[in-house]
């Protein structure tokens, strides 16, 4: 159960990182494959861990990862092997 | 004035180095998986960190106890019940030595125990119970029978577990060094509760039990890269 939510977070930061660190937030919803009540619901989580930000920019309001974001979709891998390894 | 023989220094020495590596090799698990939790904020890892948190604590008061039986020339364990900073102690000791263990239990445990928290509190209130029995009741023989019954009790619910991992995949690596850390841990506190009754093969008790830790702390650090 927590490892696809964990999966779902990777894909939603793939996908913004893939943008060029920028995608609105119509395209991200229609690429994550969710529905928009639990796009919302991991929307708000990965912002509220700061994992991705709103910037302004020429294309108006688009979202962004965060260093944080970036960090998170580095050591992805090594969490999820943390936790197979150990049975958690 | 107390006089101090040269018996005292080896034994407080070999205590020390002993927690001093063990405290050290838990630490550095809780705290080489600090940013693994931080990003994943999963369960599992939480509890997991807390039980090596817990063993750090439970062997610094595991020395001071063994340096206020050292010191005080001590060899009952209810002696030292004569005194705050020995209740204290003691009590602590037991209180984070049974966690340490109940927190690794549900990291395992915690997706099968879903939706049940209340779990947890049992577990805390059964730590704080043993705390207070192993602090008040003075009997050797009581000590052993809630060791026994701890061990048989994490033993099924490990074994539970392996056989039901056993259907997805995986080896007994893992659970064959969580049994040990669990025998270890009830001689560890047995060796403390009835100073006398593993005297002989304290050396030995000493280096399997860190040989243990290192083991898991290499696991942790294979896997971590020490992040």
């Amino acid at each position: 159960m927590k490892r696809a939510k964990l999966e779902i977070m990777r894909d939603i930061l793939s996908i913004v990182r893939d943008n060029h660190n920028s995608i609105k937030i119509t395209p991200l919803i229609r690429k994550s494959n969710l529905s928009s009540q639990r796009f919302k619901e991991y929307y708000g989580e990965l912002s509220e861990k700061k994992f991705i930000i709103e910037i302004i920019n020429k294309n108006g309001k688009v979202i962004s990862l965060t260093e944080r974001g970036h960090r998170f979709l580095e050591k992805y891998k090594t969490i999820v092997s943390f936790i197979e390894e150990f049975e958690l | 004035m107390m006089i101090v023989s040269p018996t005292f220094f080896a034994t407080l020495g070999m205590d020390m180095l002993y927690s001093f590596v063990i405290i050290v090799t838990s630490l550095m698990v809780y705290f080489g998986t600090k940013e693994l939790y931080e990003l994943s904020n999963h369960k599992g890892i939480k509890y997991f960190r807390l039980a090596f948190l817990s063993f750090a604590i439970a062997y610094f008061f595991r020395l001071l106890i063994k340096f206020l039986l050292l010191s005080l020339n001590i060899r009952e364990l209810m002696e030292l019940s004569t005194q705050l900073i020995g209740v204290v102690s003691l009590w602590l000791f037991m209180y984070f030595s049974a966690m340490s263990i109940f927190y690794l239990l549900y990291s395992v445990m915690w997706k099968r125990w879903s939706g049940k928290d209340f779990i947890l509190y049992i577990f805390h209130a059964l730590a704080f119970v043993i705390g207070l029995i192993v602090t008040f009741t003075p009997s050797a023989k009581l000590y052993l029978l809630i060791n026994l019954f701890l061990f048989l009790f994490v033993i099924v619910i490990v074994l539970f577990s392996y056989i039901d991992s056993k259907k997805k995949k995986k080896g007994i690596n893992l659970y064959g060094i969580y049994l040990l850390l669990f025998a270890f841990w009830i001689i560890n506190i047995t060796d403390i509760l009835i100073p006398s009754f593993l005297q002989t093969y304290q050396l030995l008790i000493y280096a399997i039990s860190i040989g243990i830790f290192l083991a898991i702390l290499y696991k942790v650090l294979r896997k971590c890269g020490g992040s």
